[in-house]
């Protein structure tokens, strides 16, 4: 079974004429796939490595560089990015994670059981005047508070939404 | 002449070399310690253990200028009045430091680990690194992980150096290996259902320059330490790869590549590698039998070169046929005594296997389809008594013509190489049959005297691979007892006394026959190319 | 004071992100006279006579890098720019890509004119999706106005700009890390030489810029050298080699002060002006203890060396590694030193590319000590440890191929150096029956370490 539909091979393809190489489209294709599946499964990896005229191991190698890409299964509807470098842990972003985390009931790293969301620490979101910030999906959530960060744990669980917003947007 | 100071020895260029720090210091007898750095792969310059001082030297006035940081040698050319400098303070701490880094997670578990012995970083740690521990002692974990049939990783034994996944990126071009995760969590790895599987896998535990690549082969076989190295050829294919046969009291462990820029540089197949095991086969022929009726008698060696000799010369003609397993030493002594007993004795050259076809790897190695090491050298023997190559077809034909022959037939081939419809034909033709070889084969039951023969560890003598490439190379190991080596069987046959010295055989083919005349010269450990010195020694005038 | 901000005049306007926008404030008009009237060479002129140097952390004088390219090269030259801002504290790209990307859009093109490159890649981190959306659009509106595509604006000249999208990696910030992840590979940096500028991506001569450099250069066409070198710090007279750090330059506030944002000010502002004139002070009546002058990586001030300028030889002089990023976290007088040390530690472990022993091993150990001193393992000789490794890993001592580890190095050494005391205090007071010992001790059990 190919887990790559029609759909993602002709987005991947649409990046050939960009580049010199194929390899180069490594990381576009590895977006693609994940946009849709929310992780990239070592089948992908290897459809991948097909179409770019790689072995799968090369795609591997560059995958797990990243830490960006799941492959053991989907990430929630929601992926919460939490910063917990400088700016942010100096506004106490790492509490607001810790906080956060026991709210949905799990660890850093993991997926509530509905699989609405997924909550991971992130090295600096570049959002530090909004400290301590979350990137939840493709939104920015700003100068978190545990209860503001609770409050999107519970909107976001409840099936409201995947992008549930706690504190203020843009 | 072009010169490079490494710690104050001038060293000296060939106009337009290209050489690193580290190949400028070897030839300064200098040792600049590195693990990423193999001058068979690119350079990556990152396990940084082959820092060191560099600067250049004004020619004009003799003053030198350094660089204020320091350098990795690999990744800095040695340029005309480069200076490096390899024993200075600043560079033993950086040694020391890349030595504590490396063990901060290494497992230490040296006991149990093959490359005990012959490993980098024992080395360099007993060379250069600091006498205490002082990172913070995590509880060590020694993972295995299987990366193919041949090899298994030890996890954390790894260094990071990449050798393995640049050799099958860029030498095998198969890309099995890659690396996984980043910073301290790196390790090497397989993708699921890709195992390192190319037919030049075992390589990568050569470059491994620690134990994290063992060779399954191998493991827990031998302590390093107890092993001789030999200088061999491997006789797998007619490539004819360089390779050390390491053995102990007589068991070959391992065969290893031989560096050789003329013809497989540092690497070998794994056919050739792993292809070593018959030779402490027990299905190998021990005894000298020959045939009384339907019975066979043991007879001593002593006593069966004497009978055959006499039979053969009882008999008047005579017919030999020279395997291309045999040196062409023993190809030349064989061809010489049958012309001895028979001037019109037929010389052939026996079958040669071939398996597939040639296989070229991304850097141009080639496995070669053709399962011999020696058929050229063979055949230039068979062209110096025939003036032509004949083949075992050839004499087929012949004997089937001719009055009654006795006929020698040598072996030294791996496994089964006739079958009983050729043997059939050969012993019935046959007046008296001699056959000389390591295995029983439809040939040997048909025998009149059953010889056990020699293995490539036992023999000594030279080849000449596919490209007219000729190396000499001694024994091994001795032979099992009741085995015999062709050549100083016909040592004998000839009433030559003594030791058999190859090399005195080879000085009177260098002599007889133009083909080998570059042999003349003493053979050094690379061999000598036996098609352009003919030409350059043709008089031109 | 107050600074009329330049990079940043659009931001404040209503859908400032658009082409309309752009254009009605005099966006493209830089450009367009550049494309009449300046051959390639001469524009490159024009901004080494600016003496503009990078903005991306290292200040390297653009216009020299450019110049670098080599001369008869049969081409294709590629641009790429560095928009993965990943420095802790930084995020003034952010700003530029979301409120302005047409600034930055007609700054590539002007910064491609100039080499010669017809390809430009935009390498943007992933962490920002909303500039990568804007982006996307401004360069669509550009195709469709003739600002992009084949013959831009009339000119013999065309562009193509390709925005590509990073997976969390800091390394990749580093140039030649985000050449090989944007040739797919996993983004270890290269061993230079080759430099980029002869050999670079797919192998071809290449120029890495950051978002704010080209940024730059829009406003040098549009507003010419002599304004540019009106603003900012003139080179030292007695340093024949110092280009001066001139333009206006785009400050990040955060941390413990009032009004964290980002800043436009003159090259050479101090600490203190930043901190009090534009951030309003520090946070909840408190007295600041120290702050990051240019991004975690360039170390530490004290408060006594807050009215240090803020330029590219300011930070240098205290101790600090450099400008950087000119991103200013400050810590007010409640922040331990240990957090903030085992927080940079961590960072940097966690990012540390695993390429050069020293700094993979390195800064994992570093981590390694520092947990344990948080908790309470901690022994007074770790300092000294702390220290060697700050002092050997990195560019600077020549132990590692990229400056990653000159960054995890000069938080360790100005911290403990500059702070000794209080790591001292802190770990006799929390391993009162330990802290002497001198052999090697266990490290604390690995707990979820990501």
């Amino acid at each position: 079974m190919a887990v790559l539909t029609e759909e993602m091979i002709a987005a991947i393809k649409d990046y050939f004429p960009r580049y010199p190489t194929r390899q180069a489209v490594t990381l576009p294709a590895l977006h693609i796939v994940n946009e849709r599946l929310r992780y990239v499964p070592l089948e992908a990896v290897v459809e991948i490595a097909q179409l770019l005229e790689l072995a799968p191991a090369q795609v591997q190698d560059t995958l797990s560089f990243y830490g960006y890409f799941k492959q053991d299964k989907p990430h929630g509807e929601t992926r919460a990015w939490v910063c917990r470098s400088i700016a942010c842990a100096l506004r106490d972003g790492e509490q607001v994670l810790e906080h956060m985390c026991h709210a949905a009931g799990i660890h850093p790293g993991e997926t509530t059981k509905d699989n609405k969301l997924t909550i991971e620490f992130a090295e600096c979101l570049g959002a530090c005047e909004y400290a301590p910030c979350m990137l939840a999906g493709d939104v920015l959530h700003k100068n978190l508070t545990n209860e503001s960060a609770e409050a999107f744990v519970k909107q976001t669980c409840s099936g409201h939404g995947g992008n549930g917003q706690a504190g203020s947007t843009h | 002449m072009p010169k490079v100071i490494v710690d104050g020895i001038e060293v000296e260029l060939a106009a337009g070399e290209r050489i690193n720090g580290i190949q400028a210091a070897q030839r300064a007898g200098v040792e600049i310690p590195h693990y990423c750095w193999h001058a068979g792969l690119t350079v990556v310059a990152s396990c940084r253990m082959c820092l060191v001082e560099a600067g250049t030297r004004n020619p004009d006035t003799g003053d030198v200028t350094m660089v204020p940081k320091l350098v990795p040698a690999c990744q800095t050319p040695a340029t005309p009045n480069t200076v490096f400098i390899t024993n200075s303070e600043k560079v033993s701490n950086a040694r020391a430091m890349v030595e504590e880094d490396l063990l901060i997670d290494h497992p230490i578990d040296c006991p149990i680990c093959d490359k005990a012995g012959e490993c980098n970083l024992q080395d360099y740690h007993f060379k250069y690194g600091q006498d205490q521990r002082r990172a913070d002692i995590r509880p060590f974990t020694s993972r295995k992980r299987e990366m193919g049939d041949t090899v298994t990783l030890f996890v954390d034994r790894c260094v990071m150096c990449t050798r393995c996944v640049r050799f099958t990126r860029e030498i095998s071009g198969t890309s099995e290996l890659f690396v996984i995760n980043r910073g301290s969590h790196e390790e090497i790895d397989v993708f699921p259902g890709y195992p390192l599987e190319n037919r030049m896998s075992g390589n990568v535990v050569d470059l491994c320059p620690v134990g994290a690549l063992g060779d399954k082969d191998f493991l827990y076989k031998q302590r390093v330490w107890f092993m001789r190295k030999h200088d061999g050829v491997c006789t797998g294919c007619s490539t004819g790869c360089s390779i050390s046969v390491e053995e102990n009291q007589d068991t070959v462990y391992r065969l290893k590549p031989r560096e050789n820029p003329h013809i497989n540089q540092w690497w070998m197949c794994d056919e050739g590698r792993y292809g070593y095991h018959h030779v402490h086969s027990d299905r190998r022929l021990t005894d000298v039998q020959r045939r009384d009726g339907v019975n066979w008698t043991l007879i001593e060696w002593s006593q069966v070169v004497r009978e055959i000799d006499e039979r053969f010369r009882n008999v008047g003609r005579v017919a030999v046929v020279l395997s291309p397993h045999l040196t062409v030493e023993e190809a030349y002594l064989l061809g010489k005594y049958a012309r001895e007993v028979d001037p019109q004795a037929q010389v052939v050259l026996g079958p040669v296997p071939v398996e597939g076809t040639d296989e070229t790897f991304k850097n141009g190695f080639t496995i070669h389809a053709e399962k011999a090491p020696n058929r050229r050298g063979v055949e230039e023997v068979v062209t110096h008594f025939m003036g032509q190559v004949a083949t075992l077809d050839n004499l087929l034909i012949s004997l089937a013509s001719s009055e009654p022959t006795a006929v020698w037939v040598s072996g030294g081939y791996k496994s089964n190489w006739i079958d009983a419809a050729a043997a059939d034909q050969i012993a019935s033709a046959a007046a008296c049959l001699v056959v000389h070889d390591t295995f029983d084969s439809p040939l040997t039951e048909k025998a009149t005297y059953r010889l056990p023969d020699g293995t490539f560890a036992e023999r000594e003598g030279s080849y000449v691979n596919f490209n007219d490439r000729l190396q000499s190379v001694p024994w091994a190991i001795r032979p099992p007892a009741g085995v015999r080596v062709a050549g100083s069987v016909y040592w004998e046959l000839l009433g030559e006394v003594g030791l058999y010295k190859s090399r005195r055989v080879l000085d009177e083919v260098a002599e007889r026959i133009v083909f080998f005349a570059a042999a003349a010269e003493p053979v050094g450990p690379l061999g000598v190319d036996l098609k352009t010195p003919v030409l350059e020694a043709t008089p031109t005038a | 004071m107050p600074f009329e901000p330049v990079l940043l005049a659009n931001i404040n306007k209503p859908e400032s992100y658009t082409l309309r926008v752009y254009e009605a404030g005099g966006g493209y008009q830089g450009l367009r006279k550049v494309l009449k009237e300046k051959t390639p060479a001469e524009f490159i002129e024009v901004v080494k006579s600016s003496n503009l140097r990078g903005r991306g952390g290292a200040g390297f004088p653009t216009g020299l890098k450019w110049s670098f390219l080599p001369k008869d090269h049969p081409g294709p030259v590629y641009m790429c720019i560095n928009a993965d801002e990943s420095e802790p504290g930084t995020f003034n790209n952010r700003i530029l890509m979301e409120l302005d990307p047409h600034q930055v859009i007609e700054g590539i093109i002007l910064s491609c004119y100039a080499t010669k490159a017809v390809t430009a890649y935009l390498y943007i981190r992933v962490e920002y999706p909303t500039c990568y959306q804007r982006l996307q659009q401004a360069i669509d509106e550009c195709y469709a106005a003739g600002l992009l595509g084949k013959n831009i604006a009339g000119s013999d000249f065309s562009l193509d700009i390709y925005l590509h999208r990073g997976a969390a990696a800091y390394i990749c910030g580093e140039e030649t890390g985000l050449i090989e992840s944007l040739e797919g590979k996993r983004a270890w940096p290269r061993i230079k030489p080759p430099f980029p500028a002869v050999e670079g991506v797919f192998r071809k001569p290449t120029v890495v810029n950051n978002i704010e450099t080209v940024c730059c250069v829009t406003q040098i066409a549009a507003r010419g050298v002599e304004w540019f070198k009106s603003i900012g710090v003139p080179s030292d007279p007695n340093n024949p080699r110092d280009p001066g750090s001139y333009g206006p330059k785009l400050y990040c506030l955060s941390g413990h002060v009032n009004k964290p944002g980002c800043y436009e000010a003159p090259l050479g502002i101090t600490c203190r002006q930043l901190i009090d004139e534009y951030g309003g002070g520090i946070w909840k009546g408190r007295k600041a203890k120290a702050a990051i002058p240019g991004g975690i990586s360039m170390g530490l001030f004290t408060e006594a060396e807050f009215d240090t300028p803020l330029d590219f030889a300011g930070p240098g002089k205290v101790g600090c590694l450099g400008l950087g990023t000119a991103a200013v976290v400050v810590l007010d007088e409640t922040v331990s030193m240990v957090d903030f040390l085992h927080n940079s530690c961590r960072f940097f472990a966690h990012e540390s590319c695993g390429q050069c022993t020293p700094c993979r091993e390195g800064t994992h150990w570093s981590l390694t000590m520092l947990e344990r001193i948080k908790a309470g393992k901690g022994r007074l000789k770790d300092l000294d440890l702390l220290l060697e490794i700050g002092d050997t890993i990195g560019i600077i001592p020549g132990t590692t191929i990229c400056g990653l580890s000159d960054g995890a190095a000069w938080p360790i050494k100005n911290a403990i150096r500059k702070f000794r005391p209080e790591f001292e205090e802190y770990i006799k007071r929390t391993n009162p029956t330990g802290y002497m010992v001198t052999e090697a001790v266990n490290a604390l059990p690995v707990v979820a370490l990501h």
